[in-house]
């Protein structure tokens, strides 16, 4: 089977064809492989797959009317391929910029040395709805904020990619990746012996290695729960899988109890144990109904406590989201220039900020050319894409974000890259971006990949599996 | 380490599947037995019911229906019955959720397998003529992941917990079928020997039945080596400490398991009842009215180790 008809027009790229449709290097293989394939050969390994995906039980659950509905992990056997030598750029890049975010995190909740130095605006920080003032003068461990965080890529047109933001609250997606690649070993078993494909299982060793070296009190064998909101949150999938790779404990705010010493335990069927450190998948406000909103159910009443105390560590550390915003994130290079003195290795699209009165007119102005997203929502909610929308919801969005103009950011339409995708037994080009996982502990570590997340309707750009999205593997393929 | 919370939903996973898997064997061996009597000596199959515990519920909920088919449905498809085998693998299912990272992947395999199965498949299983390919093949996926827990899973609390809940579970639908089902028989035997003029129960056919709904019947025969004898039968089914479905099989694995999680000290003296009631169970006269009230008495026995271990390892730590 050929790819030659799948191109897409000249003003997107592609990852795997070049524009006169002969394979980029690192995709040689891959395409060689496929064309010798027939087309009900390849249907036949999207079906294997899929049934893998059932009977695993990969699953993630999207909530309609008031239900939580079992899906199945919608996934594309044409991986996505990206070549070494540019990955390890990408690498750098990405472990530059946490290190600037986690910096700039430190110092918003201690000196705020960044606003006295007048490079960033001291409103943007009083308006913040993720800055925590419950946390200034923390400490955690190595001064480390936002320990596991998922930015996503994007790649334009002309082959460049891009940060297009920054997840540091609770990013979600890394289980998938370990997932679809243990799929995609299966689909095309005979490839990964022919080539150099980076492996991506390490990531959860990395994960337990990391969260190790923040327990408190330098403990070396501590004990590492992972907190879920429970069977019912969409991601739970993953929470599971995680802890169970980690071997660490899955604990719901219900198992966990603070004690009069400000030590954070667990209810086990032998009475009450020790946890060092928790990686939290919920958000900030639900973390401790004593610190923030007081009906969550799903927190435990004393963790802020304990860890403003030192005796348990918590990734993310409560507090990482105010660096996770769409408004802060226009400022990302000036943090890296500012702590760093580093010129940023990574990208950043050019930003509009509502709050700027002849930012906010020029996108009022030029709504149709932009994509306007909401600061703080993440999943795509409340996401429009100015050429595709019509002048009432342009209107109607416009009320918005007059409303109010600080929580508004607008960026040009950046055309998504493309990968050739299975759709409907034709092959066909969706677009495509990239959140790869990153790392910060003692030192830092970056995936080798992370998930393709793919539009699988036609012209589409909206990646997110709520709406629509699949998802492709990624090879990192060296090709010397 | 056990999380209290991630006990409890091994411990009713395990009793859940469990059940699913007994039901299924005693409504299979139930169509075998009709199929081969005459239909002048059984043409009842209400006694399904009872053995499955249901028949209260059942005509709460059916009126003057009590055929073949709408019990059989009920007690595989019926989605209302909590304790058909549709409702059990679901519950299962949610229990073991909760306990993926806990129990092996290939175990979360076969019960998510078993899940899909069932759903697709339960509605078509009541039919006589699909029937048994339906059950065969839950009571395979069943004893599949039996075997993955056995040859894969640490012997650790998990374990442990796990095979609590189906020990007791299993204990618990052994004395049921022998509750009601031998005691009925007994009572015909009697009434037929003091000289009742009953039709031909074909007491030989339903014993085997019997047997066969707790897979007990090829094992009787190699152990005892002569024909089949109501109250061997029963005592087989109580009492052998060869056979690893019998009530004092379960009891005996229910204390290991029990001695190896903490605060065993506490369930000490539930579990010693238990072994007093199963003892006194055999030395009744052969007659059925007393099995049913010693079969009674057992299952008060292991619903207070249930209440017992709840206790020790749910509650407590709260």
């Amino acid at each position: 089977m050929t790819m030659a008809h799948v191109r897409a027009g000249t003003d997107t790229w592609d990852e795997l064809l070049a524009p006169d449709g002969t394979p980029r290097d690192a995709a040689r293989a891959l395409l060689d492989q496929l064309a010798t394939l027939e087309h009900s050969e390849l249907q036949e390994r999207q079906t294997l797959a899929e049934l893998d995906i059932l009977t695993m039980g990969i699953t993630f659950t999207v909530y309609s009317d008031g239900r939580g509905i079992d899906r199945a992990w919608p996934f594309d056997i044409i991986p996505r391929v990206i070549a070494a030598s540019e990955w390890r750029q990408v690498e750098e890049g990405l472990k530059q910029r946490l290190k600037a975010i986690n910096m700039f995190i430190d110092d918003l909740y201690h000196d705020q040395r960044i606003i006295a130095d007048g490079v960033f605006p001291a409103e943007l920080l009083e308006h913040s709805k993720n800055f925590r003032p419950e946390c200034v003068g923390a400490n955690p461990v190595h001064g480390v904020w936002a320990h596991i965080s998922g930015s996503d890529l994007v790649r334009d047109a002309d082959g460049t990619m891009y940060v297009l933001e920054d997840n540091l609250r609770v990013p979600s997606g890394v289980s998938y990746v370990l997932e679809n690649r243990a799929i995609s070993k299966r689909v095309f078993a005979d490839l990964f012996a022919q080539q150099s494909i980076l492996p991506v299982d390490s990531y959860t060793d990395e994960l337990n290695r990391m969260l190790t070296s923040i327990a408190p009190d330098g403990i070396t064998n501590p004990t590492i729960a992972v907190l879920t909101p429970g069977v019912y949150n969409s991601a739970y999938f993953e929470h599971s899988f995680l802890a169970q790779r980690l071997g660490a404990v899955l604990v719901e705010g219900a198992d966990l109890v603070v004690g009069e010493d400000d030590c954070v335990y667990m209810r086990t069927i032998s009475g009450l144990e020790r946890v060092h450190v928790i990686y939290r998948r919920i958000d900030d406000e639900f973390l401790d109904p004593e610190a923030f909103r007081p009906d969550s159910a799903l927190g435990v009443p004393g963790l802020m406590r304990s860890w403003r105390a030192g005796n348990v560590a918590i990734a993310n550390a409560p507090g990482a989201g105010v660096a996770d915003d769409k408004v802060v994130y226009a400022w990302v290079p000036d943090i890296i220039r500012y702590y760093l003195g580093e010129e940023p290795m990574l990208a950043n699209v050019p930003t509009y900020r509502c709050h700027y009165p002849e930012e906010l007119a020029y996108v009022i102005e030029h709504i149709d050319q932009l994509v306007v997203k909401p600061a703080n929502e993440s999943g795509g909610y409340g996401l429009l894409i100015g050429d595709r929308a019509t002048r009432s919801e342009l209107d109607a969005h416009i009320a918005l974000i007059e409303a109010d103009p600080r929580n508004w950011v607008a960026q040009p339409i950046l055309s998504l890259s493309t990968v050739p995708t299975l759709c409907d037994g034709e092959i066909e080009s969706r677009h495509v971006d990239l959140r790869p996982f990153i790392l910060s502990g003692a030192s830092s570590y970056v995936t080798a990949g992370g998930l393709t997340r793919v539009a699988l309707r036609k012209g589409s750009l909206v990646v997110n599996s709520s709406q629509g999205g699949g998802s492709k593997d990624t090879w990192i393929v060296e090709t010397d | 380490m056990l999380l209290s919370r991630v006990a409890d939903s091994l411990y009713w996973g395990a009793r859940y599947l469990e059940r699913a898997e007994d039901t299924a064997r005693i409504v299979r061996s139930y169509t075998e037995l009709v199929i081969d009597l005459p239909t002048s000596a059984l043409s009842t199959w209400e006694p399904l019911l009872a053995v499955a515990g249901s028949s209260v519920l059942f005509e709460q909920q059916h009126e003057g229906t009590i055929g073949e088919l709408p019990i059989v449905r009920y007690l595989v498809a019926d989605q209302h019955n909590p304790g058909s085998i549709s409702s059990s693998v679901e519950s299962a299912r949610e229990n073991l959720r909760t306990t993926r990272e806990i129990i092996p992947r290939e175990a979360w395999q076969t019960v998510n397998d078993l899940y899909l199965y069932v759903g697709s498949n339960a509605a078509g299983g009541v039919e006589r003529r699909s029937r048994a390919r339906f059950l065969g093949h839950l009571i395979g996926e069943c004893q599949q992941l039996d075997g993955v827990m056995t040859t894969v899973m640490n012997r650790d609390e998990a374990y442990e917990l796990w095979r609590l809940g189906q020990s007791l579970e299993r204990a618990d639908m052994t004395t049921r079928v022998v509750g009601v089902r031998a005691a009925a028989l007994l009572a015909a035997e009697r009434r037929k020997a003091e000289g009742d003029a009953i039709a031909d129960i074909h007491d030989d056919v339903q014993w085997m039945g019997l047997l066969r709904s707790v897979s007990a019947l090829q094992m009787y025969q190699r152990a005892t080596r002569g024909p089949i004898d109501g109250a061997a039968a029963v005592r087989f089914l109580l009492l052998d400490p060869t056979f690893p479905r019998s009530v004092a099989s379960c009891a005996t694995r229910i204390r290991e398991a029990l001695s190896r999680l903490p605060r065993s000290r506490r369930t000490l003296p539930v579990m010693d009842e238990l072994e007093r009631v199963l003892a006194a169970s055999a030395s009744g006269d052969d007659d059925g009215a007393s099995l049913d009230a010693a079969m009674e008495d057992v299952q008060a026995a292991l619903a207070a180790i249930n209440d017992v271990v709840h206790e020790a390892f749910v509650r407590s730590s709260v």
